[in-house]
């Protein structure tokens, strides 16, 4: 064990865990499942002078459906996820999505806010969040304030959360009827961070229409390619080689398993195996 | 009689119940020290200026040591004394040691060692084949060369010829449990070092030298490792060392422990290689001449690379019998990671080469590649008549019932009879080169040769003929997903290169109540090594095998021996373990015939009893008779390997006592849009001579085969152009995971006698079965072969990557 | 900081720093050794041990996370003369070569099969309001996170089936 020295704090409310992390000016983190966080400690990429952990915050907690949709608690664990009654008809998307996480005994820990402050480009939830139009409700020093998916992802690791905010909860819109999805992603091996992968969401398939197709794995965050999304809205989604230009909005990036030349491939390859598997 | 019974390892039951003890389980004596190294972050130059007052300051800091510090060069080489265990202000590889912490904890340590200020000046860093070339960074003066017959002459005679190259990768050996050591110190400044090691006299010779000691002054112990793959024969010296120097300097017991990031970054791998090949050939694909180039990447330090790369050398022809051979090897000295042993220790890359020019030779003439194999292996040997009881293990998708393979059926299943094996391509009798001589290109005669009949046995028993019309029918119809099969030999050289390291000791106590302490110099890393040997004393004695304790491999009970490695563990061992065991046996045997008016040759050992004419007592009774006697119950067992004659240099001789063999056939399926790829099957045959202990055995080829299968494809080492090793963890290095053993694997011991005098005939197992996985390489090759008339060139590791780079290459 | 948590049914106190991952609150002040390092990532799997009854890797949690929640070692599942079924089938099925995963690999399959028994949907059949069965490949990806160097794969598996009594 080799994490970097730190306090840590286990508040009981919501207003205590924001009120720790302004005084920590930016030296405090949040923990949340730890599944990321633990290892970037023991790999020193994060040296945090105080965790603030999240699991006793009961603003955090509850998974529930309502008429706006189904609504995730930050603190919410994969596995709860996983076992929410009739998910693969509430969120057919999400159902299909999470075995791909990792594995068990992250799911078991890993939260589903964790993920989406850590935005991981190669993360599959902020995708599906970009996917679903998500919108993610966030608290701080100035009020509680909601940012559409679109609007949070920015960059490397980066969101619209500040560093004195907290995710609070997440909000998966309800799904129309005719909605279609689609998931791939091409990984190493199950489990692993995707080398490319996309979460659709289309709201009818013959045409495609209201597509939102969120990517992942492939640049330095999860992002839509709007002109791809135009150029396939409207189609049958069959024929989809003009469309695929679009991708070279992307700027790829390339690491240790593959170059950026392979990855863009890959994205396209991802893209025409959830479209077809969503139009079958 | 116990030998070949399919028995459980012997700590089992603490295996499973997180029982058994590594060496960081040892439970840390009160006031122990914690070490860390500090690392250097450029691969080439030399420091400058080196502050370690941050270090010092920092909380929990005891002692911090530079190279100044330590009672001498502290060398950990295992051969050339090019290792300081500190750096001496020269920077040779991006994670070399430059000084050390000693700390109070693991933790603090880790964090100190993070507080250095150290500047470099830095120098251009060598850090490919390529590169090395250029600036002749080498060992020895120039290559070595091995050649027989007139390479030259019989190329430019040769019909067709043929040329390639191939890239392999190296290998890291992640072994789950990381390199570990503990030093306590002991009175008189004497040092017990508690070793994750396969070489603990290694261990103990270098402590010795390190701190200016005699060997007596050292004991190194080691139950068991968490893994070795030869990753532990040379690379824990420097926890050894570095533990002993601060336990003596302080008086303290000081731990290390490489966390995984460190431990790959630190410690030398598999060597990465690439492999020239020319090839002369007649019309039908025989082989007339090969000259084979193959250039080592051995990083930094000298370490074993030069027997390794000796021994790719060995293995350049693999099966094969080729008239003329020129294998010409180059050790090129790079700013890396020293390269080290890693099961096989050279064989594989060796033999890939040799594989790679079948399977090019194949594709280039049109023709099934097992038929090129065939028509070119050695000559069988003489009226050789393999004993038809091959076990058999099935695992498959939806396989067999497993309660049906309980440990005492798994070793005794008859699956099939060598006789009554269909020959495939029958009009290449092995007679067709019968003419020629059958000796290696190192000119050792080869007179054990069983490919002939397991590739006869293999092609039917994995339905070989029908699947590759099956693979040609697929591929026809599919323009996405191909499919590959392949088969691939194995003729594996068994013994050390170094003779003299060909020598084994054990030692045996028997009590006045019949239980037995065995003790020997072979190391246990989960080959099952010491239930083996454990076999082997149990039936010397007759008696229960649960009779028989094993003991921590140590110095201080069997001296002077050599690494567990080159698969010779229960080769050497269990001859000495028997010597040993044989001597008590006849003091006992003399003693009771004394005793009862019989010839001490009626004295019979067998089913927990000793019987003689007329009279008969538990074998307990026997030990409590015979020591009243006042006969010694105790004694050591030697053993070296006979008529081993070897001149590296020249590259003649007799460098093995005998080779095992093996072959495979993997079929895979690629999907040609992403390079993804999958085992669909794999059929396994090997030779494990009279198998000791056929569960183990399969275990270990199972294992081998998974291992090799996960160095050619998953498992790609990613360097970055400063030097630094950027696949450092688990989550960028990927070895195989349960989902990626083959969805079909059925797996048969060849069970004929070894013909050279073994323990009880049987044959070394350890490294052999790692390249059958070289068929899975191939296999992938033939698929990619599939998608156009180009040959794909694949290179090792076959990444999703370099698939599609292979794909794209075939269709041209 | 002080920590109470139910180690294998007995209640324990531990006074940490709280950088302490459970891991190594198990291994260095609990003397519960079984529990192994692998990678400190959370890649292997050797530092499997289960929270509430759920398996999750020791090493990538701290000690202090846990107030109040039991956790089973591979210590809590068996003991040499008293194994749980699924060790008796690592033993007789010859799961491992090493041993160094072994821990990890049994205290994942416990849970695993208690997660099947469960109810959880498959991890490997694309009808995901289906129940799971046992098959092989199944096992495979449910013990996707828990490494085995050895390749031990084929006899894990064997063993898995034959204490869940089920043949795949």
């Amino acid at each position: 064990m080799k994490a970097p020295d730190f306090d840590y704090a286990r508040p009981s409310s919501l207003q205590e865990a924001l009120a720790l992390l302004a005084a920590g000016e930016g030296g405090a983190q949040p923990l949340a499942g730890g599944q990321s966080l633990m290892p970037m400690l023991n790999f020193r990429i994060s040296t945090p002078e105080m965790l603030v952990d999240l699991s006793g915050l009961p603003e955090l907690r509850g998974l529930e459906q309502t008429p706006q949709g189904l609504r995730i608690g930050a603190m919410t664990r994969y596995c709860e996820l996983e076992a929410f009654p009739d998910l693969a008809k509430i969120q057919p998307l999400v159902a299909a999505a999470l075995p791909h996480i990792a594995h068990d005994a992250i799911r078991n820990r890993g939260t589903i806010g964790g993920s989406v402050a850590l935005a991981d480009p190669a993360a599959e939830m902020p995708a599906i969040l970009l996917a679903l139009g998500a919108v993610i409700s966030l608290d701080g020093p100035n009020g509680p304030r909601d940012v559409a998916a679109d609007d949070y992802f920015l960059g490397y690791y980066e969101t619209a959360c500040e560093p004195d905010e907290l995710i609070t909860s997440i909000l998966l819109p309800k799904i129309e009827p005719g909605d279609s999805f689609g998931f791939h992603e091409l990984v190493q091996r199950h489990g692993d961070y995707a080398m490319a992968g996309v979460a659709i969401r289309s709201s009818g398939i013959a045409p495609l229409a209201g597509l939102r197709i969120g990517f992942f794995g492939v640049a330095d965050r999860a992002l839509r390619v709007t002109a791809l999304e135009d150029a396939l809205n409207g189609t049958d989604g069959t024929d989809i080689a003009g469309a695929l230009s679009h991708l070279s909005e992307i700027d790829f990036q390339g690491d240790t398993k593959i170059t950026a030349e392979t990855r863009a491939h890959y994205a396209g390859v991802a893209l025409k195996r959830a479209l077809k598997e969503m139009l079958t | 009689m116990t030998v070949s019974k399919p028995l459980p390892h012997d700590a089992a039951p603490l295996h499973v119940t997180g029982a058994a003890r590594y060496v960081d389980d040892i439970p840390t004596p009160a006031n122990c020290l914690h070490l860390a190294f500090g690392l250097s972050e450029i691969a080439a130059g030399r420091i400058t200026s080196l502050d370690l007052d941050p270090v010092r300051a920092a909380p929990g800091v005891v002692a911090v040591y530079a190279a100044s510090d330590l009672p001498g060069p502290c060398d950990c080489s295992p051969s050339n004394h090019d290792e300081p265990l500190l750096s001496d202000g020269s920077i040779h590889y991006l994670g070399q040691p430059v000084f050390l912490v000693a700390a109070t904890s693991h933790l603090a340590a880790r964090q100190a060692a993070r507080l250095a200020k150290i500047s470099y000046d830095a120098a251009p860093a060598i850090l490919t084949i390529e590169a090395a070339l250029a600036a002749d960074s080498r060992f020895e003066e120039g290559p070595r060369v091995w050649t027989k017959g007139d390479v030259a002459a019989e190329m430019a005679t040769a019909p067709h010829r043929l040329s390639g190259s191939i890239e392999i990768g190296g290998q890291e050996h992640f072994y789950l449990e990381g390199q570990a050591s503990l030093a306590l110190p002991q009175e008189n400044g004497d040092i017990v070092v508690h070793s994750s090691t396969q070489h603990p006299t290694e261990i103990q010779h270098k402590v010795a030298e390190a701190l200016n000691l005699p060997m007596h002054a050292v004991r190194c112990e080691i139950r068991r490792m968490g893994g070795g793959f030869g990753g532990k024969e040379s690379q824990g010296n420097a926890l050894a060392i570095a533990t002993s120097v601060v336990a003596h300097a302080t008086g303290r017991p000081a731990k290390m422990r490489y966390d995984r990031d460190d431990d790959m970054t630190i410690t030398g791998k598999r060597h990465d290689f690439r492999i020239d090949y020319e090839v002369g050939h007649d019309a039908d694909g025989r082989l007339l001449a090969v000259d084979f180039t193959q250039f080592t990447r051995c990083g930094w330090a000298m370490d074993l690379s030069l027997p390794v790369a000796d021994r790719a050398m060995l293995h350049a022809e693999n099966a094969y019998l080729i008239p003329a051979v020129r294998i010409t090897s180059h050790r090129l000295r790079t700013n890396t990671q020293s390269a080290t042993a890693y099961r096989g220790f050279g064989g594989p890359q060796g033999m890939l080469g040799m594989e790679r020019v079948m399977d090019h030779l194949a594709r280039s003439l049109g023709r099934d590649p097992v038929e090129i194999r065939r028509l070119n292996y050695y000559r069988p040997a003489e009226a050789v008549a393999p004993v038809a009881s091959n076990a058999s293990s099935t695992t498959s998708l939806d396989g067999v019932d497993p309660s049906d393979q309980d440990l005492t059926s798994r070793g005794a299943t008859p699956e099939r009879t060598a006789g009554s094996a269909r020959r495939f391509g029958g009009a290449h009798s092995p007679k067709s080169r019968m003419g020629a001589e059958n000796t290696t290109p190192y000119g050792m005669e080869v007179t054990d040769f069983l490919l002939h009949e397991m590739t006869d046995a293999l092609l039917v028993s994995s339905d070989y003929a029908h699947r590759v019309n099956k693979v040609a029918e697929w591929n026809a119809a599919n323009s996405i997903l191909k499919r590959g099969i392949a088969f691939s030999p194995v003729k594996f050289g068994i013994s050390f290169t170094l003779t003299h390291l060909n020598q084994a000791g054990a030692l045996v106590h028997v009590y006045q109540d019949g239980s037995v302490h065995l003790n020997h110099g072979g190391t246990e890393m989960g080959q099952g090594l010491f239930q083996k040997v454990a076999q082997v004393a149990a039936s010397r004695f007759g008696i229960d095998p649960a009779q028989v304790r094993i003991t921590a491999t140590d110095t201080g009970k069997v001296p002077n021996t050599s690494a567990t490695a080159a698969s010779s563990g229960s080769d050497l061992n269990g001859m000495a373990a028997q010597a040993a065991c044989d001597t008590i046996r006849g003091r006992m045997a003399d003693c009771l015939a004394g005793l009862y008016q019989a010839r001490p040759d009626q004295v019979l050992f067998e089913a927990g009893m000793v019987r003689m004419p007329g009279h008969e007592m538990t074998f307990a009774e026997a030990a409590a008779t015979v020591y009243a006697q006042r006969v010694s119950l105790s004694a050591t067992g030697f053993y070296k390997t006979p008529g081993l004659d070897w001149d590296r240099i020249a590259g003649r001789g007799r460098p093995f006592f005998y080779f095992a063999y093996g072959a495979a056939v993997t079929e895979v399926v690629i999907d040609t849009l992403t390079g993804e790829n999958r085992i669909l099957r794999a059929d396994l045959l090997h030779d494990a001579g009279s198998s000791l202990n056929p569960a183990l055995d399969i275990g270990q080829i199972e294992g081998g085969y998974v291992q090799g299968a996960g160095w050619l494809t998953t498992e790609e080492l990613v360097w970055d152009g400063k030097g630094r090793l950027r696949t450092h963890a688990p989550s960028t290095y990927k070895i195989p995971a349960c989902s990626d053993r083959p969805d079909v694997f059925n797996v048969a011991l060849w069970d004929a006698p070894n013909r050279a005098e073994t323990v009880y005939r049987s044959k070394a197992v350890g490294e052999p079965p790692f390249m059958l996985g070289i068929s899975a390489f191939l296999a992938l090759s033939h698929a990619a072969s599939a998608c156009g008339p180009h040959y794909p060139d694949l290179v090792a590791p076959a990444t999703a990557e370099n698939i599609l780079a292979a794909v794209n290459r075939a269709r041209g | 900081m002080q920590t109470h948590l139910t180690i294998n049914g007995t209640q324990r106190r531990l006074d940490l720093d709280p950088r302490t991952t459970l891991l190594d609150a198990l291994r260095h002040h609990l003397g519960l050794t079984g529990s192994k390092k692998g990678c400190d990532h959370g890649q292997c799997g050797a530092c499997t041990v289960m929270v509430n009854g759920r398996r999750i890797n020791a090493c990538l949690t701290l000690a202090c996370m846990h107030d109040g929640d039991e956790v089973t070692t591979i210590e809590g599942i068996g003991q040499p003369d008293d194994l749980s079924p699924l060790q008796q089938a690592f033993v007789s099925e010859d799961g491992f070569q090493c041993g160094y995963c072994t821990p990890g690999q049994i205290c994942s399959a416990t849970a695993m099969l208690q997660e099947i028994s469960d109810g959880w949907p498959s991890h490997v059949t694309s009808d995901l309001a289906g129940e799971a069965e046992l098959t092989s490949d199944e096992i495979s990806e449910r013990m996707s996170g828990n490494l085995c160097r050895c390749s031990a794969y084929p006899n894990i598996v064997q063993a898995i089936h034959k204490a869940a009594g089920k043949n795949a």
